[in-house]
């Protein structure tokens, strides 16, 4: 024998084999619907008493297994029921013959044998047989089951009959000897009763124990057969004793092995094999049911109280005291399967049976919970070494090999040999590899690696498993599946093993893995969809989250001049409504989900968002990144994809990724979507393992305009650092000398969709420490706004004044009274040491330290800086009550021009008037002339300084209006004076009117400041 | 004569694998793998026994064609395997048990060094860590993984090899162990394994 069935377990001892074939062309389905209906006739109680019959149905089975029938009973084919198609009458007779050889390939065993006929209909149809049975097709077939319960009551006769004809054997007939196959040729010549001259008493006392021994087994089985379960107890124990005495070793273990079995059925009425012993058992439930609804007479029989009384319950009380004692113990049954095991492998040619054995004992430990025994057990199972096996006998074996071990709980074991046998099926030396059932077999394996084929469950925790073992069962997934021909599978399993084994791959490794998954990719992209496969196991998809691995997220603010504002007016909108209270500990102390907490700024519909990520490559190559955007949800968003290459091994690295929503609301960034090697991956942040994130909820405002500034001047270098948070966006500069006014036209343009509605504009002057007199900046807004509403594209301008009026007196010190000193005549030339003073700013170079000090203070350019603000609003945004802010800084540099360095006055002709003597020194480069309202223009030379006088009618500062009343109020009196100063001096300079003009270019209104001022007040009124 | 000497974690993952025919890694791999079958069901059957009582040694859990496997768990369930070449018959199973209190030993001192996490693989890595030598102060080595250690001074010169002595405000206040803990590991493994009977 050399076919092994794995299927088998101890129970199998009891059944009637019954092999159950086609004839002819049968097509598949229509038998196997037959084969399943006699299936179901797996057990008949027998009509006159209480035992039962067990039937074991194949439909194919070797004929050389029958050879070993007489060994164990179970493995001799007693019925045969052959299935045929006949559809004329001509064709009956063929038919028939080929029944017959059929019956002849099982012919040596068989007890009875039927055929069933489909499609034949006439008069042969009406002669009623025994062994045909003939039905009109495939549906219309009810009485297949009677038929079958017939049959086997007529093979439990035959059954029956050989029993009580073995059983009542004397010790003085003849007993035959059974052999096993490859026993006969040993036994060739060894006839005892023929020789008697040469044989020795001993050895024919000694043979013929070995028959009554091997007989005694022989009816065992045949009891255990014929559900005397008892009865074959005792035949086995006999048997056991029997050849146990003559070292009939193969024959003692099946002797032992039969002792087991009908122990095992005794113990484990629930079967020990698996999945069929649950259908026995279930079959055994409803026998009653089963029977009535195919039998309809079947009642009367059951109820007849006649086969109650005589066999239904045995009064014979010796059998039940036998029943203890001949039946094995749990542990005495493992004990005689090891004995009987150590038996077979005394012999090569029972390997089948060895580890047929060993298979049956494994359930059985199974069903105890000794799983170390049942180890033993399948490790030597592993080890028995049949003939050469097919590929297929191999994959077969490793398969039950595998589900033995996950019955004892040695899962990782199962897995093995799964594999194992997955291997062979694709091993090399099979003509057509199996690719697809090596895939499914790989795929029953991941239990046993503990690995899960959800990515879910490795992004928390340390990874779970031996990363080695599964790398290679991955590696093998991806491969099965490129063979067979499933691209988006293998895509998917190496996007898995790349995405979960990341830590544990080498250099070199990750290379290759990256470069195949490319191949596949470049034929069939990696998706996000979930892949079905036929088993019904579903391959979630796997999202690249680690290549590139993001480490922080970050929503950025709009730029400071595209950022909404809301109007204070509608301030009490922004109060939360939540709380009566301003401030709150509890609200402010609140924890809420920090990524779900919203951010307090917000983005405009329409205008580019950005969020920072910062990630990083732990590929020790280059990563391309393409297609990589936002995942959003709650507002409609165009997301903006970027693509990018981030270098080996990279730090963290920046990567801001834009967009633009499209309708108002509040909107959560909830991940974003790569494409690397092929492969799409949408990573939600709230899967990604230890990802740092302040926020990602955040409100979209309607849209607003934007405005964009050009002015005429040129752009300035440094940037104004103001005080307050707010930034410049654009910085102007403009260099002018002192007294100079320009005009500074500002292009405003609407570069946004919404049309410009409103707009205000401030100014601010940055804290300086030069003293400004007059009105520095001034403009009309209403000529701009008589443009308004500006739509998107168009443009306004708007013009600002800008005045700069310094301080001309040069230092207050020098600011002599004329009278001090000798020189009093107009038009003199300055004394040199002013010239002095002059020359080395020229030169740019001091001559003397003590003199240089002086000229830094009038030779210096002074810095004025200013802020412009535009508030501006439109569209929906306004309609909300946002707005936005513009600022334009402004920078300029004064540059000294004309300088008064003495006053004096004196009286005139008139005593209604006197005379202003001023010294005046150009300190620029250029050719300038000074003019006031009465006289007419000086000519200054660069660096010149001059005398000019200047008559004026006296008039008292005490006539002069005071301020607005309410301003003094609450000032102190040192502003006030210095109020009073200013007023007095904007008197001083309405009434003299003093203008400089350089000659080239441009011109200027000199103002006469404070300290000049105080001159005049000292000289006039006394 | 040790063929593979595997040290396991708690959750079944391999802290420690070694096999010398190297170029079979994986057969070993998968041997050591599925022994571990056999090693749940022996600690699952002696966890009624009480823990001081417990043998910690679990002999062998089963043998192959060439191969004998043998096991030991520590208190903290922590695995050791070994595989044995079964032609060896001189190996007896006392001798096969001292190797095993040799590698606990070890393995303890592993555990001991500061900069190993339990649960890590044990790798060698420290000793290859660059050392700055000419720094002021002494040579530093540059501890990669966890910023509190940033600097240590090492003190090349003490007897026994090289030590670091770990900064006083940590934990392990001052403590002198040997850098070369996971170092010494693997030479104990490799002098197992050459070892000959």
């Amino acid at each position: 024998m050399s076919v092994p069935d794995y299927m088998q377990c101890a129970e199998d001892h009891q059944t009637l084999l019954v092999v159950v074939q086609p004839v002819g062309i049968v097509s598949e389905e229509n038998f196997f619907r037959i084969y399943k209906r006699i299936c179901s006739v797996s057990q008949i109680s027998v009509r006159d008493s209480q035992r039962v019959l067990y039937i074991r149905y194949r439909h194919h089975y070797p004929p050389e297994n029958n050879e070993w029938g007489d060994f164990q009973t179970h493995r001799k084919v007693v019925g045969l029921i052959t299935i045929t198609d006949c559809f004329s009458a001509k064709d009956w007779p063929q038919t028939f013959e080929k029944f017959h050889v059929q019956k002849e390939i099982y012919g040596s065993t068989l007890y009875d044998s039927r055929l069933f006929v489909f499609g034949l209909q006439g008069e042969i149809v009406e002669q009623p047989r025994t062994d045909v049975a003939f039905y009109p097709n495939y549906e219309d077939c009810q009485t297949v089951e009677k038929r079958i319960e017939d049959f086997i009551e007529s093979l439990f006769i035959v059954l029956e009959s050989k029993r009580l004809d073995r059983a009542t054997d004397k010790s003085g007939d003849k007993i035959p000897l059974l052999c096993v196959p490859f026993e006969k040729k040993d036994f060739v010549g060894l006839d005892t009763d023929s020789s008697p001259v040469s044989v020795l008493l001993g050895v024919k006392r000694h043979y013929k124990k070995r028959c009554q021994g091997r007989m005694r087994k022989h009816v065992g089985d045949l009891c255990l057969q014929a559900g005397m379960l008892q009865d074959s107890l005792v035949h086995y124990h006999m048997s056991v004793e029997l050849l146990r005495s003559v070292n009939d070793f193969l024959w003692l273990g099946a002797a032992l092995e039969g002792l087991c079995s009908a122990s095992v059925i005794y113990h484990y009425p629930g079967g020990t094999g698996g999945k069929s012993g649950a259908r026995r058992f279930q079959g055994s439930a409803l026998p009653a049911e089963a029977a009535n609804r195919h039998r309809p007479g079947a009642q009367e029989v059951l109820i007849d109280p006649g086969a109650l009384t005589t066999n239904g319950i045995n009064p014979d009380t010796s059998t039940e005291i036998g029943r203890a004692k001949n039946c094995l113990s749990p542990e005495d049954i493992i004990d005689k399967y090891k004995e009987a095991i150590s038996y077979y492998s005394k012999y090569k040619n029972a390997g089948v049976i060895e580890l047929e054995a060993c298979i049956k004992a494994v359930r059985v430990l199974a069903i105890q919970k000794r799983s170390m025994e049942a180890s033993e057990f399948l490790q030597n199972a592993v080890y028995i070494n049949l003939r050469q096996l097919s590929e297929e006998e191999k994959i077969q074996r490793y398969s039950v090999l595998s589900e033995l071990y996950e019955l004892i709980g040695f899962h990782r074991k199962s897995a093995f040999f799964k594999r194992v046998a997955a291997m062979q099926c694709v091993a090399p030396s099979i003509a057509e590899p199996g690719w697809r059932a090596c895939y499914k077999l790989l795929l029953e394996t991941l239990p046993g690696y503990s690995l899960s084929l959800d990515p879910k469950d490795f992004s928390r925790g340390t990874h779970r498993g031996w990363a080695a073992v599964q790398m290679r069962l991955l590696h093998e997934l991806v491969y099965a599946s490129r063979r067979m021909g499933n691209p988006a599978l293998s895509v998917r399993h190496l996007s898995f093993l790349l995405q979960t084994m990341l830590d544990f791959l080498s250099d070199q490794e990750k290379k290759d893995v990256t470069q195949s998954l490319e191949n596949y990719t470049s034929k069939c992209p990696g998706t996000m969809e979930p892949i079905a496969l036929p088993g019904g196991l579903t391959l979630p998809p796997v999202p690249f989250t680690k290549l590139p691995i993001v480490r922080h997220v970050k929503l950025l603010n709009l730029p400071a001049s595209l950022r909404p504002h809301k109007m204070k007016s509608l301030l009490g909108q922004n109060v939360s409504t939540k709380s009566p209270f301003i401030y709150s500990p509890i609200i402010a102390h609140n924890r809420g989900e920090e990524r779900n907490k919203k951010i307090d700024f917000q983005w405009v519909q329409g205008d580019v968002c950005e969020v920072q990520l910062m990630v990083y490559n732990p590929m020790p190559f280059e990563l391309r990144v393409e297609n990589m955007g936002l995942l959003t949800s709650g507002v409609e968003f165009e997301s903006l994809p970027a693509a990018l290459s981030l270098p080996a091994e990279s730090g963290l690295y920046p990567v801001t990724l834009v967009g633009v929503p499209q309708t108002t609301g509040t909107i959560t960034v909830n991940g974003y979507h790569t494409t690397v090697f092929g492969v799409f991956s949408d990573c939600l942040l709230d899967n990604l393992p230890g990802i740092k994130t302040s926020g990602s909820t955040v409100e979209v405002i309607p849209a607003l305009p934007r405005l964009q500034i050009s002015t005429s001047l040129p752009r300035s270098a440094h940037s104004l650092q103001p005080s307050s948070g707010d930034e410049i966006s654009t910085n102007v500069s403009v260099q002018l000398y002192n007294g100079e006014s320009q005009q500074l036209i500002i292009k405003l343009e609407n570069i946004g969709m919404e049309p410009l509605e409103k707009l205000e504009v401030t100014s601010k002057v940055l804290t300086t420490k030069e003293k400004l007199y007059g009105d520095f900046l001034s403009w009309k807004l209403e000529e701009t706004l008589a443009q308004f509403p500006l739509q998107p594209g168009k443009v306004a301008t708007f013009t600002i004044n800008i005045k700069v009026k310094l301080d001309f007196s040069c230092q207050e010190n020098l600011l002599q009274d004329l009278s001090d000193d000798g020189i009093s005549v107009s038009g003199f030339p300055l004394s040199s040491p002013f010239r002095q003073v002059v020359r080395p700013r020229v030169e740019g170079k001091p001559v003397n330290p003590p003199e240089s000090n002086k000229a830094g203070d009038y030779s210096h350019v002074k810095t004025l800086e200013a802020i412009l603000n535009f508030k501006y609003s439109g569209g929906p945004g306004h309609t909300e009550g946002y707005y936005r802010n513009l600022s334009l800084g402004l920078h300029i540099e004064v540059e000294p021009s004309v300088f008064f360095t003495r006053v004096s006055t004196l009286p005139a002709t008139s005593t209604r008037q006197c005379h202003l003597l001023l010294d005046v020194f150009n300190s620029t480069e250029h050719e300038l002339t000074i003019s006031t309202r009465s006289s007419e223009a000086l000519i200054l030379h660069a660096g010149e300084c001059q005398r000019m006088a200047i008559q004026v009618d006296k008039f008292n500062f005490e006539s002069f209006p005071e301020s607005p009343g309410e301003k003094g109020q609450f000032a102190n009196p040192k502003q006030l004076e210095e109020e009073r100063r200013e007023a007095r001096g904007l008197e001083i300079h309405t009434k003299l009117g003093i203008c400089w003009r350089i000659i080239s270019f441009s011109g200027g209104h000199l103002g006469l400041g404070a300290p000049l001022l105080r001159v005049l007040t000292s000289k006039k009124d006394p | 004569m040790a063929v593979c000497i595997a040290v396991i974690a708690k959750e079944n993952y391999p802290l420690y694998i070694r096999s010398t025919p190297t170029e079979n890694e994986l057969k070993f791999h998968y041997m050591v793998h599925t022994s571990l079958d056999v090693v749940d069901e022996k600690i699952s059957a002696m966890g009624k026994a009480l823990v001081d009582q417990r043998e910690l040694y679990l002999g062998l859990l089963y043998p192959t064609e060439d191969y004998k496997v043998y096991g030991y768990v520590t208190n903290s369930k922590v695995k050791f395997v070994m595989v044995v070449d079964s032609s060896n018959t001189a190996l007896r199973d006392n001798e096969i048990r001292s190797m095993f209190r040799k590698l606990h030993n070890s393995y303890t001192d592993v555990m001991c060094n500061p900069f190993y996490n339990p649960g890590d693989r044990i790798q060698s890595r420290w000793a290859l860590l660059p050392v700055s030598a000419s720094s002021p102060g002494g040579p530093y080595f540059l501890c990669p993984i966890q910023s509190r250690w940033a600097l240590l001074p090492v003190s090349v010169s003490s007897p026994g090899g090289p030590y670091f002595l770990c900064p006083i405000q940590s934990r392990w206040a001052l403590l002198l162990c040997p850098i070369q803990s996971s170092r010494a590991f693997d030479n104990m493994v490799t002098s197992m394994m050459i070892q000959v009977c």
